[in-house]
């Protein structure tokens, strides 16, 4: 049988040289039969051997019947079949692979950025089994600092080993790779020691941080990631060498393996002790907020239901005044509303998932108008084919092999539409990447791979069944006597083909309709977040940030600051110059300090101003406008002075003048001095209301973390501004490493990048679904219009006026894009609420776009219609009798 | 008068005619003319189908075939008999006779048990 398999093979892979053969055979039969004929004196040899051997055609498709593979070679002789006709029309054909690629391609890179972010495994062992232990911190301690009061953190988690088998926490922070010409800025991920065993991942080389390592005594160590060893140290052997970060040497320990890079792309973990100390963050010169995790042994509802206990609890039970409210309080409350716990996929997935899913949603609909549409090319395709395969049944095809035909031509369409999305797909995940790295970018790198080329396959195919069975059911069920009678195109299956067409348009414009509502929202929520006042002009302002040494003393710091802030006043084309601890909208998350100020209004407790550091001058080169009092000067001396935000000053003195007021850091400290009052600063994120922010002079509280701000004049290049920022750091300190050297404009736009991709891609795949849709209103119209010019021309005839046939012809579509038009928005208006999260500033039936959506759909739409229509006028009534 | 020859029995025509050919390949002509002669004219082929047959045959590895030279030099395939030919022969003739006798027993029936 094996044998026979594979003569069969062989004799398929040289079809055409085993036909030529069985032709050269099949001739000389011939010609010795004519011959023997003609000897025995028959009077026409040739067309009495040709007459005995019977039809060569006939006999040559039956011999090679022998040599198939039964029903696989019959589907790939339908393939090859619908090959050749596909070929014969090539501009309906591209049009047809165009718009199944356009669809395909979209949903096929968005599937594969959701399945990324989404549907892969975390890179952890069972992390199905990891949770966050929401508002959950960490001890801190200082070195012959008071002693930690009893509070409910981390360790009181860690003591629960009923339900936990391992709770570990993560902060991610920045470093620099110090090298004496070029620092490089690298993402740390501050880890415990029990952080790679509790989420159970190993080293690829050497070995994780552990316990040991978080110790407070414990020597520098650090872990790199693989794709840091071998872009920034070659790939060499470099465990137990050192390398410097920042100002201290590190020892390397291990590599973590390729493509590992939790949490938040870490190039290198650290340790972190607990209690945390002020060396555990000491190298990022600030505080982290940092989170917990947890590994559960039990179901999370058990695990959520002991925290909540334990939290309570321990509350309840902290040391406290008769009436004292604490701040773990508001914690608590929280945590009781929010959850103690939260599965860590969703947690890291959160404030993409939205928008993952209406993007994906996006594309999946407009795959359907896609859809749509080509069942529409391909019922007119159909309706002008009805002869030819009226004729084929007749010659004997049965319907089930026209069908065949019919559905080898349409998966043929969508499989060569995959192939060309698959191609074009890498274009748009290219774009999706660069825009948004950070925000879309799941745990596993979003790429193209074998999944993902299944889901297209099966996307083809699925498609290519969808839109090719309709038609094909349509051209195969008419009587094929009245189809060659009619002689297609005039007869009630033409009118029948018309009335799906006619379905099929409404809903695609149906569908374009609900996808230009969600483009509209997200048009009108950006257009609303770039006019947002930021308190800022930020307009040709340049920053850099850059970290002063740990050698550096702090007057030595002071100096330097004050030199280069000179030597950029100095510059010609430079207005102002100043510094700040943290750029606004630089996405660092800053710190809340809570204040005391007596007399303040009850409203004000639980609030914690954001603490920030301030230069004179800084107001001015950011254009944060003064409102009241006076910005820092040299006069300050080492007075305690800070300038406030309106904000704050609504918070804690609403009915007075807050300038000269004062208040305390805590409970206790030196008494603050409001000097002057600023406008509030959008920092946290472009759609977050600022809250209350307050600056203290870098005079007496200069942070080594710092950003040097300088506005130009507005007649400077950018790159010239940007030049002379590094080069007066440089004047000043050549050492001095700087990085993000760049505009201030480029800071917000940055911050906005997610958002500006988001709505990007939702309102390009609104537009493709409208240019698509109305394209199938055209194709509809106009092929209405050419299977009734004879309608037409007898009623222009009859005397039909010119108006009364575009009135024929327009109204039918009127019907057809009003029904589709309503149905749209009926559906965008039900389906809205999935934008919630998603628009800014607006409601998400904001009655602007739900206005403007359908009435733009139907102009164009009719639009699309007038052309056709302007057709059917023209007809000459002789001509088409003429045709006839 | 002249019949069809019934579907399958074709197959068994060519094997036995390339059987008895002993060790001479026959072409396509010369096996139509064996059969046709064989027959003694009863069975006419429409010549033609041999080769769906002979092509079905070449797949189930009964026969092979060869390209050479006729007498007057003129290119033409020659089929032979394999192994398998031979025994696909003897099955199909074993499988003939058993039909032959059932016929013949329904078309002839002897009386029973006297």
């Amino acid at each position: 049988m094996t044998g026979t398999f594979w003569r069969r093979l062989a004799l398929l892979w040289s079809r055409n040289r085993a036909t030529a053969d069985l032709e050269e055979e099949m001739r000389l039969h011939r010609a010795l039969r004519a011959e023997a004929m003609q000897r025995h004196g028959h009077p026409d040899p040739d067309a009495g051997a040709a007459r005995r051997f019977g039809s060569s055609l006939r006999l040559t498709e039956e011999s090679r019947e022998a040599w198939g593979f039964g029903s696989a070679d019959a589907a790939w002789q339908d393939i090859r079949y619908a090959a050749r006709r596909l070929r014969q029309r090539p501009g309906f054909t591209a049009s047809i692979v165009g718009i199944l690629a356009l669809g395909i391609g979209a949903t096929t890179a968005m599937f594969s950025a959701v399945d990324a972010a989404m549907l892969r495994p975390l890179p952890f062992t069972r992390p199905e089994q990891l949770v966050v232990l929401n508002r959950l911190g960490i001890p801190f301690v200082r070195a012959g600092g008071p002693p930690r009061a009893p509070s409910f953190d981390i360790t009181s988690a860690m003591a629960m080993r009923d339900v936990f088998s391992g709770v570990a926490a993560y902060a991610s922070g920045g470093i620099n790779l110090a090298d004496a010409e070029h620092p490089r800025r690298l993402k740390a991920g501050v880890v415990t020691g029990n952080f790679f065993a509790t989420i159970g991942v190993q080293a690829a080389r050497g070995r994780t941080i552990a316990p040991a390592d978080g110790e407070a005594t414990a020597s520098r160590v650090v872990l790199l990631s693989w794709e840091l060893w071998q872009s920034a140290l070659g790939g060499r052997d470099v465990i137990g060498t050192t390398i410097p970060l920042n100002e201290a040497r590190y020892e390397v320990i291990g590599i973590m393996p390729r493509g590992f890079s939790f949490p938040s792309a870490s190039d290198v973990w650290i340790p972190m002790s607990v209690p945390s100390t002020p060396a555990t963050f000491e190298p990022f010169r600030g505080y982290l907020p940092s989170t917990v995790i947890a590994r559960i042994t039990a179901p999370l509802e058990v695990a959520e239901a002991r925290m909540r206990d334990a939290w309570q609890r321990a509350v309840s039970n902290l040391p406290r005044s008769p009436g004292q409210k604490l701040g773990i309080d508001e914690t608590l409350e929280r945590v009781l509303s929010d959850g103690a716990t939260q599965p860590l996929r969703s947690t890291l997935v959160a404030d993409r998932k939205t928008a993952l899913l209406v993007l994906l949603a996006t594309t999946g609909v407009l795959l359907l108008i896609a859809c749509a549409n080509v069942t529409n090319l391909l019922l007119s395709y159909g309706a002008s084919r009805a002869r030819e395969l009226a004729v084929r049944t007749v010659l004997g095809a049965t319907r089930g092999r026209v069908l065949r035909q019919l559905l080898a031509e349409s998966v043929l369409l969508s499989v060569g539409g995959a192939a060309v999305g698959v191609s074009i797909a890498p274009l748009v995940l290219g774009a999706l990447r660069t825009v948004m790295p950070a925000r879309l970018a799941g745990l596993a790198p979003v790429q193209l791979d074998l999944r993902v080329l299944a889901f297209a396959s099966l996307l083809a195919v699925v498609t290519g069944i969808l839109f090719g069975l309709w038609p094909a059911f349509g051209a195969t069920r008419g009587s094929s006597v009245a189809a060659i009678k009619s002689g297609g195109g005039h007869g009630a299956s033409a009118s029948g083909t018309r009335r799906s067409q006619r379905v099929l348009v409404g809903a695609e414009i149906a569908l374009a309709g609900v996808l230009l509502v969600g483009a509209g929202l997200m048009l009108r929520s950006f257009e609303r977040l770039v006019a947002i006042d930021t308190g800022m002009q930020s307009a040709s302002v340049a920053t850099l940030e850059m970290s002063f040494q740990r050698a550096v003393r702090q007057e030595t710091r002071i100096q330097r600051l004050a030199a280069i802030l000179d030597e950029l006043r100095r510059q010609p084309g430079i207005v102002a110059a100043g510094a700040v601890n943290d750029l606004p909208l630089r996405g660092g998350g800053g710190i809340g300090i809570s204040v005391t100020v007596s007399g303040a209004p009850k409203s004000s407790e639980n609030t914690y101003p954001r603490y920030l550091v301030a230069t004179a001058g800084y107001f001015d080169a950011m254009g944060i406008a003064l409102r009241q009092g006076r910005d820092f000067s040299s006069g300050d001396g080492t007075g305690s002075v800070a300038v406030i935000s309106q904000s704050m000053a609504r918070t804690y003195w609403p009915e007075t003048d807050p300038v000269g007021r004062t208040f305390l850091f805590g409970g206790d400290g030196p008494p603050f001095t409001v000097i002057g009052v600023v406008d509030d600063v959008r920092e946290a994120g472009m759609e977050s209301e600022p809250g209350p922010q307050m600056y203290l002079p870098a005079r007496t509280n200069l942070d080594a973390n710092l950003a040097i701000v300088a506005r130009g004049d507005g007649t400077m290049a950018k790159a010239t501004l940007l030049a002379a920022l590094t080069r007066a750091v440089r004047n000043v300190d050549p050492a001095q490493a700087v990085y993000n050297v760049r505009m201030m404009d480029d800071v917000i736009g940055a911050s906005l990048a997610a958002r500006r991709a988001n709505t990007t891609l939702i309102a390009l795949f609104g537009l493709l679904a409208v240019v698509i849709a109305v394209l199938g209103v055209y194709a509809v119209a106009a092929n209405a219009v050419a299977q009734r010019s004879r309608e037409f021309g007898i009623r222009a005839a009859l005397g039909a006026t010119r108006r009364d046939l575009l009135r024929h012809v327009g109204g039918e579509m009127v019907l057809v894009v009003a029904a589709g038009v309503a149905a749209g928005a009926a559906i965008a208006w039900g389906a809205s609420r999935v934008m919630t999260g998603m628009v800014y500033g607006i409601s998400v039936r904001d009655p602007g776009v739900f206005a403007t959506v359908p009435l733009v759909l139907a102009l164009a739409a009719m639009a699309a219609t007038l052309v056709p229509a302007r057709r059917a006028m023209r007809v000459e009534p002789v001509e088409v009798m003429r045709e006839e | 008068m002249r019949e069809d020859i019934p579907q399958g029995t074709l197959d068994l025509l060519i094997l036995r005619t390339l059987a008895g050919a002993s060790d001479r390949p026959l072409h396509g002509f010369e096996i139509a003319n064996a059969i046709e002669s064989v027959s003694g004219r009863v069975f006419v082929v429409e010549e033609g189908s041999l080769y769906p047959a002979l092509q079905r045959m070449l797949v189930q590895g009964w026969i092979a075939g060869e390209w050479g030279r006729t007498a007057d030099n003129r290119r033409a395939r020659y089929y032979h008999l394999t192994a398998a030919g031979r025994r696909q022969l003897e099955r199909a003739l074993k499988s003939y006779d058993r039909v032959r006798q059932a016929i013949a027993a329904i078309l002839n029936p002897s009386p029973r048990g006297t």
